[in-house]
């Protein structure tokens, strides 16, 4: 089955038919969406400028990562659930804005920058800790999610502009 | 009324204005304004789960405030630039929706409320002897930031 056909079956579905019809299931989901933006985002951003050394010198790089990996996560999970229903509630008009895929790929390549700071710089976190300044590999991760957060923004807004 | 009168002189767009003139203005610096507000709630939340011993509880308060104070300000000053900038566009308009109205009341009470009696939360004196109303003052802070987003969302009808 084409990705064209599945969002076609997809938008037939109930589940889809009253997020699209509804009067508050949309507004609800954005708002909540919104909100698990700015709080896991915010907290994503702080943790990138801290490994910068930007933001928080005198707080050790693993409190600042780890103590709100909970927050994190939990805001994550709900950025994905209410973005997966955002996206049912109408996957034919999703399906051909070109905003909304390159939004996926800048997510993807932001999970994957995030997987490759935690299995590489950050695994020898005990060493600089402590440190103002992060080595120049974790910065270089760090630099990069921040780009990436960036141009989430953008791009995720401008969906609704295309 | 004081509205009618406000209402009154508030001038129309001006033509020249590059967000009266190009559609593609107002969504650029929507999104600044956006990433603008996630930093801002970035760094109020940091220190609002500080306050209410949940998250960084090694650290001393006053001193977490100080580190977060510059990115505090630039996340204020970010808004302060690009929020009057997107109002600039339709003035008359804006003043006329609640929302609107409604966000410039949180927006104000936000930031007082920040500057007084946060900032009272996280004065070098409260580390040896933190306030009693500390968790209190963190949740209304989280409150108000939160009723701010939600108005600023309504603008827009969502």
């Amino acid at each position: 089955m084409s990705l064209l056909r599945f969002c076609e079956w997809l938008s037939r579905t109930p589940l889809s038919v009253s997020l699209r019809e509804g009067t508050y299931e949309y507004p609800v989901l954005l708002i909540l969406h919104v909100i698990s933006i700015a709080v896991f985002g915010g907290m994503a951003v702080m943790g990138n400028l801290r490994v910068l050394g930007l933001a928080m010198r005198g707080v050790p790089v693993s409190q600042v990562i780890g103590q709100f990996r909970a927050w994190k996560w939990t805001g994550f999970v709900i950025l994905l659930i209410t973005g997966t229903l955002l996206a049912m509630s109408d996957p034919m008009e999703y399906y051909g804005n070109i905003m909304f895929w390159i939004s996926m790929l800048i997510l993807l390549l932001a999970g994957l920058n995030a997987m490759a700071f935690h299995f590489g710089a950050y695994r020898t976190v005990a060493a600089w800790d402590s440190a103002p300044l992060a080595p120049v590999n974790a910065r270089r991760w760090a630099g990069i999610s921040l780009f990436l957060w960036i141009a989430l923004i953008f791009a995720g807004r401008a969906i609704a502009f295309f | 009324m004081l509205l009618a009168h406000i209402l009154q002189g508030v001038p129309e767009a001006l033509p020249l204005n590059p967000i009266a003139r190009w559609e593609w203005v107002f969504p650029v610096v929507e999104a600044i304004h956006i990433c603008g507000f996630t930093l801002l709630v970035g760094t109020v939340v940091i220190l609002d789960l500080r306050l209410l011993g949940i998250s960084l509880r090694s650290q001393p308060v006053s001193r977490l405030a100080k580190e977060l104070a510059p990115w505090i300000w630039t996340g204020i000053l970010i808004q302060l630039t690009t929020g009057p900038y997107l109002f600039s566009g339709d003035p008359r308009e804006y003043v006329q929706i609640t929302a609107f109205r409604n966000k410039m009341l949180f927006l104000v009470v936000a930031l007082i409320f920040h500057f007084t009696v946060i900032r009272r939360a996280t004065a070098p004196a409260a580390d040896s002897a933190p306030l009693g109303w500390r968790k209190p003052a963190a949740v209304v802070s989280l409150g108000l930031w939160l009723c701010v987003l939600l108005a600023g969302m309504w603008i827009g009808n969502l």
